[in-house]
Order: structure tokens, then sequence, then C-alpha cells
């Protein structure tokens, strides 16, 4: 084991040879603070801008204000030894050092999210003004994520963002944290119609981050708009063949549970075999289940009409213009994507500081702007141009919204769900 | 006849490079979901080489799949020669262990490394990704190396012992050339089966290790990137260079 000044003087004279710090801003901090000549903490935040970009090892993970190895030459490390071969491996070396090594005082978040999900430009900004470094790992679904964070028993990772039911499940599960508002100012920017949810009543466990809808998608050039206006027109004979579905269990089952009247959280083994009675006469009309690549499979006209989220419909409109998306009359799927921490989270107070930056007006409105999806902050919604505030395929109306419906865990029935999805996708 | 041949070799080459052809022009696209043509651009090579955080998982996977396959060469080599050359007890088991490794499913793989790794208390990232794509690439390099063993006269080794040669120098200069094609397929397999893992990939790694193939799975929510395209491409490239490169050396040899 190396300790942190080691590590530091190691990383410096093995980066240098990159001509990675050249002229940068990199330099010119170390300068500056060798003429304070302190070894201290730097206390301007604008220095530790450094940090941004690189890599948590390439630059190392001291700050570079407080690098007192700076006029550490390679020969007087190695005795007068030119060990310039060295250089060609050093990167491995500095790699492996890092990852054994366990970070030092230096102030960091872990963060588990999907790609892009929270958006660089917003994590810089919150490095650059609090000095805190994001790490952001990614997750391809809410069931990994629950898989890994239940195994690690909610240590390692400070901040998850998990959709509607899976909050609810992993709340139930103890795996959360209760979140304290006191640390979080901007709580009141919320739109009081987006909390208090039932997948997490009064918001103890979840920060609502982003939202959205799963409704119909339709590609009016093959498909006249009024003939598909509720769930129930997907059985129509005409569809044959060419509707999408996603790859979601509790999706489908929900719209089927639509149609027939029942709550789209129910756990009534009967109620679920009607359902699956009704989605065996869908089949026909199904071209394809898929969650991953609704829009491609609209745009090449695999599929012209079908069960669709918001964003994605979103995406298509603006290559399709001829692509609507409809608010189904029985009611549409809301769904809520919310930051938690996990129960055993190293930086839990860190986490408190991001939720609050999140929850910030003008960076939730930027959030939402490059993710494409609505933002549940009331006070962002008014900074949001007209033109997307007023897009109803992001923003549907109260009248809407009223008739929606959240998922909720539903507990052991899962087992029923998962019995009668088997059957179905097998025929 | 030659005709029919020569289609033949033509489909199935289409077959093969089609896709990647596809995903190369594509790259120069400047249409943003990459579906259909609309004009030439170099504008996602320039985001990605903004984009740090995609370039540093790729060299991520490429660090750790060079260093498994290597890894699991050495050690993978080792084993086939153990199993083939001496007689011990449960030889027969260790082969047999050998490929249910081989066979069993990546998640419980995934999982139960993750298991034993918490169990172990070691700090998930680099190390434990290494050791994890280092354990799943090892059956696929005995396999191949003990295929190509078994396929050759034992009494090589014993004519060669017969000239004064000891049991290291039979290894080294008997063993380990008929052995090499086998050991280069061996690695080819690893770099490859390690490149595009996910599964146990996803599981074992720690937040501050990111891989490739992970990024950009957790890209379906939002999309995926055209900038993907042009980094698979760069990638692509590397690997045309690299094969093409040992097909002249081993020439000239």
């Amino acid at each position: 084991m190396f300790v942190a000044a080691e590590m530091r003087q190691f990383q410096q004279i093995f980066t240098r040879p990159f001509g990675l710090a050249k002229g940068s801003l990199c330099k010119r901090v170390e300068r500056e603070c060798k003429d304070r000549h302190t070894g201290m903490d730097c206390r301007y935040p604008e220095h530790r801008e450094v940090n941004l970009g690189h890599p948590p090892w390439r630059l190392g993970s001291g700050n570079p204000c407080r690098n007192d190895g700076q006029n550490l030459k390679l020969t007087t490390l190695t005795g007068g030894i030119d060990l310039r071969w060295f250089r060609l491996i050093a990167p491995l070396l500095i790699l492996s050092l890092c990852c054994t090594i366990v970070h030092g005082k230096e102030q960091e978040i872990r963060l588990f999210g999907w790609s892009d999900y929270l958006v660089q430009e917003v994590l810089d900004r919150f490095t650059l003004e609090t000095g805190i470094r994001v790490i952001y790992t990614t997750y391809e679904s809410n069931e990994s994520m629950y898989a890994k964070l239940k195994l690690l028993d909610g240590g390692g990772y400070d901040l998850a963002i998990p959709s509607t039911y899976f909050i609810d499940k992993m709340r139930k599960e103890g795996m959360l944290q209760p979140i304290d508002k006191d640390k979080l100012p901007h709580y009141k920017n919320l739109d009081p119609r987006q909390l208090d949810k039932p997948f997490d009543p009064g918001n103890h466990y979840s920060i609502p981050y982003l939202w959205g809808t799963t409704g119909i998608g339709v590609y009016t050039a093959k498909f006249e708009l009024r003939t598909i206006q509720t769930w129930a027109d997907l059985w129509k004979p005409m569809f044959l063949g060419r509707l999408l579905l996603p790859n979601d269990m509790r999706e489908v089952f929900h719209v089927a549970f639509r149609v027939l009247g029942f709550s789209g959280n129910t756990t009534d083994p009967a109620q679920i075999r009607s359902a699956y009675a009704l989605l065996k006469k869908l089949l026909p009309n199904v071209r394809l289940f898929n969650s991953d690549a609704a829009d491609v499979l609209f745009v090449t006209g695999e599929a012209d009409a079908g069960v669709i989220w918001n964003g994605a419909a979103h995406r298509i409109q603006r290559e399709e213009p001829a692509f609507r998306y409809v608010y189904p009359a029985e009611g549409v799927i809301i769904w809520m994507d919310s930051l938690v921490i996990p129960k055993n989270a190293p930086h839990a107070e860190l986490a408190h500081r991001l939720i609050d930056f999140l929850l910030r007006p003008d960076i939730a409105k930027l959030s939402s702007e490059k993710v494409g999806s609505a933002t549940p902050n009331a006070e962002a919604v008014k900074l949001l141009s007209p033109e997307l505030r007023n897009d109803t395929t992001v923003y549907p109306s109260d009248e809407v919204l009223a008739k929606g419906e959240y998922q909720t865990d539903i507990g052991a029935s899962i087992t029923i769900y998962t019995e009668y999805w088997e059957k179905l996708k097998a025929e | 006849m030659t005709k029919l041949k020569s289609t033949y070799l033509a489909l199935i080459f289409g077959f093969l490079y089609l896709p990647m052809a596809v995903l190369v022009l594509f790259s120069f696209n400047s249409s943003k979901y990459g579906l259909r043509w609309e004009s030439y651009t170099l504008e996602w090579y320039r985001s990605l080489a903004t984009d740090e955080t995609l370039v540093w998982a790729a060299f991520n996977t490429l660090l750790v799949a060079t260093l498994a396959a290597s890894l699991a060469c050495v050690v993978g080599t080792l084993g086939a020669i153990g199993i083939f050359r001496y007689r011990f007890k449960g030889r027969a088991v260790l082969q047999g262990l050998l490929s249910v490794t081989l066979m069993s499913p990546d998640i419980v793989m995934a999982v139960s490394l993750l298991v034993l790794f918490i169990a172990l208390h070691v700090k998930l990232g680099f190390l434990t990704l290494l050791l994890s794509h280092t354990t799943f690439c090892l059956p696929f390099v005995t396999m191949t190396v003990l295929s190509r063993l078994e396929g050759f006269d034992p009494h090589l080794i014993e004519a060669a012992e017969d000239l004064g040669a000891d049991e290291w120098q039979a290894m080294r200069q008997v063993v380990l050339p008929l052995a090499m094609p086998a050991i280069l397929a061996g690695w080819l397999l690893s770099f490859t089966i390690s490149l595009d893992d996910v599964v146990v990939s996803f599981f074992v790694t720690g937040p501050e290790f990111e891989v490739l193939p992970l990024k950009i799975y957790s890209m379906v929510r939002l999309g995926v990137k055209p900038e993907v395209n042009a980094l698979a491409s760069l990638m692509f490239a590397v690997s045309l260079l690299v094969v093409s490169s040992a097909q002249c050396l081993l020439q000239r040899k």
C-alpha cells in the first residue's frame, strides 16, 4: 500500500511525459499554488476545475493544488537510473495502483444510472461549484440495478435512479435510507402534483427527477388518428401484424387491465388470468415485443402503431412528423424516475447536496431539455421554452394526468404475472 | 460450378461484413438517429474526441481484454500442459470441471463471483474485473491448447528426451512451439469474449472502472448515440490493422 503523498508523486511523474499538463490549466494551478508555498488544500474552487473530465486515475486522485511532488525528477526517484522504458508501461501501473488504493480525503460521490440520464454538463457544473467529484456508473435496466444493490447490501453507491415500482419495491425491502428534506432547500420547487404518489407516500425515500408516460404511438400515414384513441382499439383486426409492444411484463398487463377496467396494479389471480386471456387475442396484431429500439422500429416502418413511452415518441416525431402520440381514454401509464439514496451509501451527505443541486430550477431545466423528458420541477417548467412546455407529448394536460396510473410494487404476485407472461410469449 | 462457388463465397462474406460496412458508413452520416442517409459529416468523430468518458471506457475495455487474455493464456497453457503430460489423481475430474465452467451461464458466474468478492472484502474495480475475465477466459484457452496437444505424436517428446533434452527444454523447444497456434487462437478467443462481455462485467466492476459494453447497453433508455458508431468504426480499424500486420509478420517468418 502506498500512502497518498507517494501516490501523487508517482502520478505526477508518470503523467508528465504524456504532455498532459503542458500549458493547460493543470500547470497553471500548480504554479499558483507553489508560489503560495502552501501544501494545504487549495481554497479556490475554480482551481479544482482541473479535475473535470479527466478520469480519476489519469490526473490522480489528489487535489492538484496540494501537489508537493512537483519538483521531483524521475531520476531522483530511481537513484539516477533512467527508466525511460518505464514510461511505456506507466499508464498500466498508475491504473493498477489507483484501483487498489482507497482514495484519500477527496470528496466524491458514486452515482448509479442509465448512460447520459444525468447530463454530463450538469455534473461538471456541480463539481465546479462544490468541488465534489461525481463518478458515474451505468446500468441497463432497473432489474440489474436492483440485483447489484441487493447483493452489495446498499453499499458502494450513493445515489441511484430507479423508476416507479422499483422505488416501491426497494423502499419496502429496506434498501433505501430516508431523505432528509431539511437538507434540500430547493425541494419546494417541485410541483405538488408530482409528489406523494402511491409508490412512495410522503416522498420519504425518493425525490422525483424526470417523469413521463406510456401511451399509444401511431404512424398517421398508415392509420388514421381517429381509429386509435383507446387501449381497446389495439385489438381491432385492422392492426393485424402491425403493432409494437414493449418487452415489459408490467406495461403489457397494465394495458389489458385498463381495458378490462381493473387497476394496473392488481394482485387478484382471477383478474390476472382474464388479462392473459385478453392479451392472447391481441397476439395476432403484435409484430414484435421490444423496448430497446422502439424509435428505430417505427422510423424504419417495422411497425405502424403500438405502446410506446413518450420520450421515444418525442424522438420519432422529430424524424417523422406524421407520427402521433395518443393518450388512451382508459388512462395512460405514468412513470417517475426518482433519486434515491441506498441504505449503506458511503457518502449520503454529499448525495443530499447533489439532489438539492438537481432541484435547482436552472439545472432541472437543463436536465429536462437534454434528456427530452418532463421535469417535475414547477419552477423549471416556467423557464422552459413555450414550444417545449406546450408540447402535449411531453407535458400532458391535468385531465390526462388525473386519469393516469402509477405502477406500484405487486409483491409476491409477480410470480403469477411471470407465469402468464411466459405462456403469452411462448405462443 | 465455379460461379456457384464464388456466389456462395460472396454471400458468406457479405453476411459477415455488410453490417460492419453499414456501421462504418453510418458513422459519417449526419442524421442524428442514423436511420437514413443524409449527408457526409465528421461531427461524430469530433464529439467523440471530446466525450472523455466514452473514450476512457473504450480504453478500459481494451486494457482488461488484453491483460485478461494474456493472463488466461499463461495459466491456461500451463494447465493444459499439466493435464496432457502428467497423470495424477483427479485428473479426469479437473478436466470435467473445466467444461462445466465453459458451459455455465454468465449470470451464474457473475453472481457467484460477486458473492465471493463481497465475502473476501475485495474492493470492486479493475482488479475484480480482471480476475473475473481471466476466470471465464481460462477454460477456452485450456480447451483449445489441450485439443491441439492431444492431436500430436507423444513420441516427439520422448525423441527430444532421447536426444538429451531435459523436461524444461522439451517443453520449451518442442511442446510450446507445437502448441503456439492453439495458444494464439485461445488468446484471440479470450480477447473477443472479454471485449463484449456485459453480464459478468456489470456485476463485478466497481463504480470507478467502467467498460464500454456496459456503457453502450445502458444507452437504451435514451437511444444509442451516433458517437458509438464512430467509436466502433475506430475499434474495427484498429483490429483490422492488428490482424493484417499479424498476417504479414507470420508470412515473413
